[in-house]
């Protein structure tokens, strides 16, 4: 999970890079950064976090 | 009835007279042909008598005068044919003079910026428990000389090491070996590669010492935003390593990409969005980096013990000493004023005189942002929260950081302002929703306001801000999204998806492989003990001896 959770954070990033290539347009370009922003913050609270959370002392 | 109204209407009259004359239009400038001046011209300025000066001055009229001016070629006894004072040694002077106000500016900052370091430490040390004030405090207090010695082996190189000329420090040319590759067709600076000890590479140079220790004491704030979030239950030694691999790799890099001549900084002129990623004095670079970071450290060693029930209901843990944590804020504010305004790297030229732009954004910012928390804790808890009041101010103060050179008055109350309910919600969500323990609200100040004062600069920039004709090497002044330019806004949020996307997973990776290695977290027995005894060997406070003791297993 922690694995899988760094690699959408990564993702994230590499959309939003990859969005200079692949998009001319600043509307275009904003779009696939928010979408690259939105998969990395998803990789973080949802995959990474949570991977954390399940093990976490207290619910013991 | 009527000579009262007259005697009124007279009054009246007699006190609108100076404003309307003062509303006239000036008379025109004379149209009289420029006096050209010659080097004779300046051999007739008198220096002051010798006698009048043997008699001191008390009024200061006579200290400082064309005798004071360096001479290159002095006519003397021996050279009675030389050239004396002359034009040239009076333009020599000037650019000295500008070179000499823009150093002693740049480092008086630098110095309040150290003194934030201070601040840092009694906030944090407050807002934690009395059994870990020294392991607090003494991680704030290394973290100055760990972050120090990172920086100035590798991370200052990496950082600076391909910035180039810098106009307002002297344009010294050393520092120019930035690590390129090629991307979609175009240079993407990666890392600079000169200035290793600050001697590699023609280093040894008056204007990298001066951006060297401007820039030491602003790695070292983002170094110190990670210790308040880790608080309470870190292991020391883990804190070194950690400490030193951001502060010789984490945090040079991303400020490479923004302020070294990186590719972030060259968005505008490389794929035409706006002046490229903006960031005055370091939102992104700074707090933001140290906020992402500390999330990072704080979900791989989790919450304190007792932090949480079984049901993941958090519990208040207050700190100890309120007293300290505000006037730990008031500090933070005062250096703050270095922060900011020290980032125009100068007070001569090139626009530098907006600097008193930048001291009035960053004041009324962190008004506003202490306003927007202590209203909202009011509104919702029923209580004006003084330790919530307290990282509002911050929290004003770090989202102004990026924006408060290219900003007006009112957006800097509008946005410290957001920023003050801002982090409040944001310290809501990081306990409630992810259940990750920050007992001084870093993450939230720094981080979330860190990126909220980034994406400012993409909203509120007014195009008013002119440092010497471009800003990234475009031309214009930076222009946000509310003034006509949403390519800034995009240049901004690519910044945005860096620092979350980048910059939080190589620090996650970083301080997984230190937790593999080293351990980043202290034993149940120490942590509940406290972490003064088993890992400073001393208490802060001797007295709370037997009370330390009692609380442990």
């Amino acid at each position: 999970m922690i694995i899988t959770g760094l690699a959408i954070v990564l993702l994230g990033f590499l959309i939003s890079l990859a969005s200079l290539g692949i998009a001319s347009g600043v509307g275009a370009r904003l779009t696939l950064v928010l979408v690259g922003i939105a998969v990395s913050l998803t990789g973080i609270i949802g995959v990474l976090n949570r991977a954390y959370l399940s093990k976490a002392p207290w619910r013991k | 009835m009527k000579k009262r109204t007259l005697a009124i209407g007279l009054i009246l009259t007699l006190r609108l007279v100076p404003f309307v004359a003062a509303q006239t239009p000036a008379a025109p400038a004379s149209t009289a042909a420029p006096v050209a001046i010659t080097d004779a011209d300046l051999k007739a300025i008198p220096a002051p008598d010798a006698k009048a000066r043997a008699q001191g001055d008390p009024d200061g009229s006579l200290t400082g005068n064309v005798s004071d001016i360096t001479v290159a070629d002095p006519i003397t006894d021996k050279t009675p044919k030389a050239k004396g004072l002359t034009i040239g040694d009076m333009a020599n002077q000037i650019g000295q003079n500008k070179i000499a106000v823009n150093f002693v500016w740049t480092l008086v900052c630098g110095f309040l910026v150290m003194f934030m370091q201070a601040g840092f430490a009694v906030v944090e040390t407050g807002l934690c428990r009395v059994k870990n004030a020294n392991h607090t405090m003494m991680m704030n207090f290394m973290v100055y000389g760990v972050g120090m010695l990172a920086y100035w082996l590798i991370g200052f190189a990496i950082q600076e090491g391909g910035v180039g000329a810098v106009a307002n420090l002297g344009n010294s040319p050393v520092l120019s070996r930035e690590f390129v590759v090629t991307l979609f067709g175009k240079s993407f600076g990666l890392w600079g590669q000169g200035g290793y000890f600050l001697t590699h590479g023609g280093a040894y140079d008056i204007f990298v010492m001066v951006l060297f220790l401007f820039q030491m004491v602003f790695m070292d704030t983002a170094l110190t935003i990670v210790t308040g979030a880790a608080a309470e239950r870190w292991k020391y030694a883990a804190f070194v390593v950690s400490s030193f691999v951001m502060g010789a790799f984490t945090y040079p890099l991303f400020a490479n990409w923004a302020w070294g001549g990186g590719w972030l900084a060259n968005l505008g002129v490389n794929f035409g969005l706006g002046h490229g990623y903006a960031d005055f004095a370091g939102s992104g670079v700074v707090h933001a980096v140290g906020g992402v970071t500390a999330l990072a450290v704080s979900m791989i060693i989790g919450p304190r013990i007792g932090k949480f029930t079984r049901d993941g209901k958090p519990l208040a843990m207050p700190g100890h000493d309120l007293l300290i944590v505000l006037t730990g804020c008031f500090i933070l504010a005062f250096g703050w004023f270095g922060f900011n305004p020290g980032s125009t790297l100068g007070a001569s030229g090139n626009g530098a005189l907006r600097i008193g732009s930048i001291a009035a954004n960053t004041m009324l910012a962190g008004m506003a942002g202490s306003f927007g928390a202590m209203l909202y804790m009011w509104l919702r808890y029923g209580k004006p929260d003084a330790s919530m009041t307290g990282n509002g101010l911050l929290a004003g103060l770090v989202a102004i950081t990026a924006p408060s050179g290219f900003v007006n008055t009112v957006s800097s109350c509008i946005l410290g302002l957001i920023a003050g309910v801002l982090v409040c919600l944001s310290v809501e969500f990081v306990e409630k929703v992810m259940k990750v323990d920050d007992p001084v609200g870093a993450i939230s100040v720094h981080g979330t306001n860190g990126i909220w004062g980034v994406i400012c600069v993409g909203l509120f920039s007014d195009g008013k801000s002119n440092y010497g004709g471009s800003w990234n090497g475009v031309n214009g002044n930076v222009t946000g999204l509310f003034y006509g330019d949403p390519g800034q806004l995009v240049a901004q949020l690519f910044g945005v998806a860096t620092l979350i996307g980048f910059v939080f997973a190589f620090s996650f990776v970083v301080n997984f492989l230190i937790d593999v290695v080293v351990g980043q977290r202290s034993g149940a027995r120490v942590e509940l003990e406290g972490l003064d005894l088993p890992e400073m060997g001393a208490l802060c406070y001797p007295e709370f001896e037997v009370r330390a003791a009692s609380v442990g297993v």
